[in-house]
Parts: C-alpha cells; sequence; structure tokens
C-alpha cells in the first residue's frame, strides 16, 4: 500500500483529489438521475417504482464509488458521471415538458 | 488507479476505513447499547418499580386516575409496561409519549411516581443516528459513514482472494500479524451480518438519502407519496385532525378489555400504548398501539381503533402492499425489535464484534504506520483519536451510568448535566490521549473504564437502588464489559515487550534504523 500519497507530486495529489470528488460528487449526481429515471421507466404503481428504485440506488451509488477508485481513466469516469443529464432528463421529463411550455 | 485492482482497492479500503471509523466506530458502538435502550431507561430510572402487572390491568388503573383527575380532557394518552419497560406514564392534550407531562403511575397500587429526569437508553439510541449533531446534519453525517461502511466492506473483501482460507487462520501475539487476523476473522465471521446492518441503516431513511425517485413522480411531495403507498395510515392520521370535539356525555368502555382484545390480535405482551380521543362523550374513541417488536415489519403508527362507548372495531391495520413490506422488513431488520430477549442479545453480541472490526481495523493502521515510519504528526493524530474514540468513547458511556446515580436527583435541567458529562468526559480522553504516549493513553483509559464498570454494581447498592431482573442483567453485563476492558488493559504491556523483542530481533537486518517501537 502506498504511504504518502502523492506527498512529493502535486499534480499526484491533485488527480487524487479529483478523483475523491468525483466518485463522492459525481457519484451521486449519477445515483440520483439513475434512481429518477428507473423509478420512472419501471412497469409498476409509482409507489412501487419509487420504492424498488430507491432501495437499489445505494447498491447503484456503491457500485459507481467503488468502479470510480478502480477505473484506469478518470475521463471514463466523469463520462459515466456525465450521464447523469440525460439520465436525469429522462427521470423529469414531465417536469421538463412543463417548463419548457 | 494505482496499478493493479488489488492495489487500488487497499488504497480505497485504508483511507475509507481510517477517516470514516472513527464515526462508525461510535455509531456502532452506540448502536449496539441502543439495543438495549429500555433496559438502559429503567436501570436509569431506580424510582419506577417493576410490578409485573398485565397490561390490560395497567391500562384499567390508567382509566381509573385519569377519570379521577382529568376527566374533561378532551385527549389521553396512556403508555403501557411491558417486558423491556416498567413505566405505566399518563399523559393529557395534544400528543404524545415521552418527555413532558407524563405523569408516572405505580402500576399495581396508583400511586404517582417522581422517577428522575435522565437522557436514559434513549440517547445512545439518538447518538446512533443523528450523532447528537443538529438533526438533519447528523443524518446525512451518519449516512455518509454508512455509505464508507459499505465502500470497506467491499474493498476489503476484494484484497482478501484468500478470504476463507484466512479466516482459520489466527496467529496470537505476532504484532501486525495478529491485528490483521483479528481483523479479518471479525470481518469475515459476520459479513453478512456487517452489510445487513449497514445497508438496512441507510434503507430506513432512504427517501432522505435519496430523495431522487419522490422528486421525479410526487414532486418531492413525501406526504403525497405516503398517503398514496398506506391508504389506511394515512385514513386514521385524517380521521385524528378532523374528529369533532363537541358530543353528549357517554361512559367510556373499561380500557383493560380494549387491550385485551388488542393482544388477542398482536399477541400477549405486545400493546404499547393507547391515545382516547373525547374520553366520556358519545364521540369517544381508543386508538391502541402495539409495540414495534410484534413482528420483524417495523410499522410506525399502525393501532387498532375502537368505539369509546360500545367497543366496536372501526379500524385495524392492513397488509402492507409488497413494496412497503420489503422497505419495511429492512427498517426492522436494523431496529431488531422482533425475536425478544434471544434476538437482543444476538444483535448485541453482533454489534460487538462489528466494533471490534472497526477498532481492530485503526489499531492495525497505526501499528503498520509505525513501522514503516510515517510522518509523526499526522500518525500521532490517529493515535491520540484511536484512543479516545475506542476506549474514550467506551468510558464515556459507563461515565454516563455513573451522573445518573451520582448527579442530585432534583438538580435543575438534569438532562443537559448528563450529556455534558458525556461528553465532557469524552473530550477529555481526547485531551488525554493527546499528552500521554499511546501505550500509556490505552492503558490508563481501558483501566479507568473497567474500574467505572467494576464498581457500578457497588454504587447502585449504595445509592440503594431496586433491583430486579433487567436492573441485575444489566450490571451482569456491565460487569462482564468491564472484565473485558481490564483484561485488554492488562494484556498490553506484554504486547510492547513482544514488540520490542521483535524489533530487537529483526533490527541488525533491517537497513532502515528507525525507531520501531513507541
Amino acid at each position: 500500500m502506498n504511504k504518502h500519497v502523492g506527498s512529493k507530486r502535486p499534480r499526484q495529489h491533485w488527480l487524487v483529489m479529483n478523483r475523491i470528488l468525483l466518485a463522492i460528487l459525481g457519484g451521486y449526481a449519477f445515483t440520483y438521475a439513475f434512481t429518477a429515471a428507473l423509478a420512472r421507466v419501471l412497469p409498476m404503481a409509482r409507489v412501487d417504482a419509487l420504492v424498488a428504485a430507491s432501495l437499489l440506488s445505494f447498491v447503484i451509488y456503491l457500485s459507481f464509488i467503488l468502479w470510480a477508485f478502480a477505473a484506469a481513466s478518470l475521463r471514463r469516469v466523469a463520462l459515466v458521471a456525465a450521464t447523469a443529464i440525460p439520465l436525469a432528463a429522462l427521470g423529469f421529463w414531465p417536469q421538463l415538458l412543463e417548463a419548457v411550455r | 488507479m494505482k496499478g493493479t485492482l488489488t492495489q487500488s482497492m487497499a488504497w480505497l479500503h485504508t483511507w475509507c476505513g481510517l477517516l470514516l471509523g472513527w464515526v462508525l466506530f461510535a455509531i456502532f458502538l452506540t448502536g449496539t447499547l441502543a439495543v438495549f435502550d429500555k433496559e438502559i431507561s429503567w436501570w436509569m430510572q431506580p424510582e419506577l418499580i417493576d410490578r409485573a402487572q398485565p397490561a390490560s390491568e395497567a391500562a384499567n388503573l390508567a382509566h381509573r386516575w385519569l377519570t379521577t383527575h382529568h376527566p374533561d380532557e378532551s385527549n389521553w394518552n396512556v403508555s403501557l409496561p411491558s417486558e423491556r419497560s416498567a413505566a405505566l406514564g399518563v399523559s393529557v392534550g395534544e400528543r404524545r409519549r415521552g418527555g413532558e407531562g407524563v405523569t408516572h403511575l405505580d402500576p399495581l397500587t396508583g400511586d404517582t411516581l417522581e422517577p428522575r429526569e435522565t437522557m436514559g437508553g434513549n440517547f445512545f439510541f439518538r447518538f446512533h443516528f443523528s450523532l447528537n449533531l443538529p438533526n438533519m446534519l447528523g443524518i446525512w453525517v451518519v449516512g455518509l459513514a454508512a455509505m464508507a461502511m459499505l465502500v470497506a466492506l467491499i474493498s476489503g473483501i476484494v484484497i482478501h482472494k484468500k478470504i476463507f482460507k484466512e479466516f482459520f487462520t489466527f496467529r496470537p501475539a505476532k504484532g501486525q500479524r495478529s491485528w490483521l487476523d483479528a481483523h479479518n476473522a471479525s470481518a469475515v465471521l459476520l459479513l453478512p451480518f456487517h452489510l445487513m446492518i449497514t445497508y438496512t441503516g441507510l434503507v430506513i431513511f432512504f427517501l432522505i438519502y435519496m430523495p431522487a425517485a419522490v422528486d421525479a413522480l410526487f414532486e418531492g411531495d413525501r406526504q403525497a407519496y405516503f398517503s398514496e403507498a398506506q391508504p389506511t395510515l394515512a385514513a386514521m392520521r385524517a380521521g385524528e385532525r378532523t374528529r369533532p370535539t363537541e358530543a353528549p356525555a357517554a361512559p367510556l368502555v373499561p380500557l383493560g378489555d380494549l387491550v385485551a382484545r388488542a393482544e388477542a390480535r398482536f399477541g400477549p405482551g405486545m400493546i404499547g400504548g393507547l391515545a382516547v380521543a373525547n374520553p366520556g362523550r358519545a364521540n369517544a374513541e381508543v386508538t391502541v398501539r402495539p409495540v414495534l417488536g410484534h413482528r420483524i415489519e417495523l410499522t410506525k403508527g399502525e393501532a387498532m381503533v375502537f368505539n369509546g362507548v360500545t367497543g366496536e372495531l372501526i379500524r385495524e391495520p392492513e397488509a402492507s402492499r409488497t413494496s412497503q413490506l420489503i422497505q419495511q422488513v429492512m427498517a426492522g431488520l436494523h431496529f431488531a425489535q422482533f425475536g425478544g430477549y434471544p434476538m437482543r442479545w444476538l444483535y448485541f453480541l453482533c454489534g460487538l464484534i462489528s466494533s471490534a472490526m472497526i477498532a481492530t481495523g485503526l489499531v492495525l493502521y497505526t501499528v503498520k504506520q509505525r513501522r514503516q515510519g510515517t510522518n509523526h504528526a499526522f500518525l500521532k493524530l490517529v493515535e491520540s483519536l484511536n484512543v479516545s474514540v475506542i476506549a474514550g468513547l467506551a468510558l464515556a458511556c459507563i461515565a454516563l451510568l455513573w451522573a445518573n446515580r451520582l448527579l442530585p436527583t432534583g438538580l435543575e435541567g438534569r438532562l443537559g448535566w448528563e450529556l455534558r458529562l458525556f461528553f465532557g468526559v469524552w473530550a477529555l480522553t481526547w485531551a488525554h490521549g493527546w499528552v500521554r504516549k499511546p501505550m500509556q493513553a490505552w492503558r490508563e483509559q481501558l483501566y479507568a473504564a473497567a474500574a467505572l464498570a467494576l464498581g457500578l454494581p457497588a454504587l447502585d447498592v449504595l445509592t440503594g437502588s431496586a433491583t430486579d431482573t433487567v436492573r441485575l442483567s444489566l450490571l451482569a453485563c456491565v460487569v462482564a464489559m468491564g472484565l473485558g476492558l481490564g483484561w485488554t488493559a492488562w494484556k498490553i504491556p506484554a504486547v510492547v515487550a513482544a514488540r520490542k523483542a521483535r524489533a530487537a530481533r529483526t533490527a541488525p537486518i533491517d537497513k532502515t534504523p528507525q525507531g520501531v517501537s513507541s
């Protein structure tokens, strides 16, 4: 296990910080959007879809965080986190439509 | 991120476990104690006497007392004594149980009792999920810690490829290896429990932590979701709000009879309390609530509602829809209210082992870093936090029990003083851990905690408290933990000696002659 995380290389430090932020905040944003989208598309009564998607969200968040630290490329992690935008659009399309009108 | 998957997971496991390990230990230890929250409250109010009165008799007694003292109130509330609680509490007016305005009655004679004001075991329960921070902040910190726990568990599994083989390996008194083995054994032995308790903990507050689906489908209106998901409960609450208060006089049906009928449904001894609306009026309604643990599913607010004059059953709980059932069973698995005392003890032991796993992980970090000669200031900070979070918290918890007996019973704001003492002792242990050398700090705090734990029965005798099975069991349990703490403190010199011997053996070979011992 490494001892000094990039203590000699500020750039290394910066990369680690980025990854941590991406994992925690990017991961939450992704999970939030994913949960909203899943609740929207699940073919069940809406209270059931809500519970199913919400209960699953912790597993999604957990998987994202673990993968974010395991992934070789930081850019790929950022790209997946960015899919939060289309997912949110799917989850909140009625609200979006309302706003556009 | 650092080469192989194992390396990146090891890095994640270390930092996640270290930075949130302290919070996690505090959450797990107080959660373990909260398994017996009511028993601790019972012990902390020695003025209450166990009369082993059946709930229906106690309800009739409360009925008589309330009729005499508060015939004109529009709401009566009664909390019944149970296997886990000696208290018969009555209060009047707008809801509800606990805290202010509750009169405690002797369940046999009906005399009013004046139990001391105390944090009770409820303190551990509240601290467990809110850390006594302003409520929402605490809940979020605990949620973050729970996610970190899951991350640490899964990354821990990844880095131990030979996990099941290592489970059967224990090399005692071998310094770092022993700490690693203890950490691994406690982790693997109860892996399902660690995962279950952490995940279900998140599930309790699932809509707070992840409101996405409520935001998307219900415009963020949680109430709208609840009324759609649990229509019976919503109807009951709406009924409570819109109930008219004016009606002609009519005698109230004996409350004990209704308790007996509710027991037929929820099980004997499973009635937590009742609420009477408009007692003595023709539109009286009696709501009989079960205790949480009459089954695994955790349904708060569930109750049977009776007509208060005819005794006719107006409303009873319906089976939850499947999605609700799943969430509530998960919450119930976390709350551990079902299955009676055997289940409680099982959760308690599992919780202790979880706490031990976190503690050995935290210690393992310092043992490893000390060998590698890491940055001194950071290591000192970690060491002092380890001591005060692990040994210091144990000391503070036992100090709270002492404070409960030693503070004058009539003290103004007694509750606050108990709290201040708890946090004061805890803060002092950190200062102590900072000024003393690590091993001395560990020993002194563990010995202090052990001494307080072993002395608790004597204190109990000196302060002349009543004894019954629940209080004696609590004392026995505290003494057993005191013995464990004392044994740990007693073993520390041997551990230090073994380390010095190892250091002396390996020093000639070691190329970097850094100080290995503390």
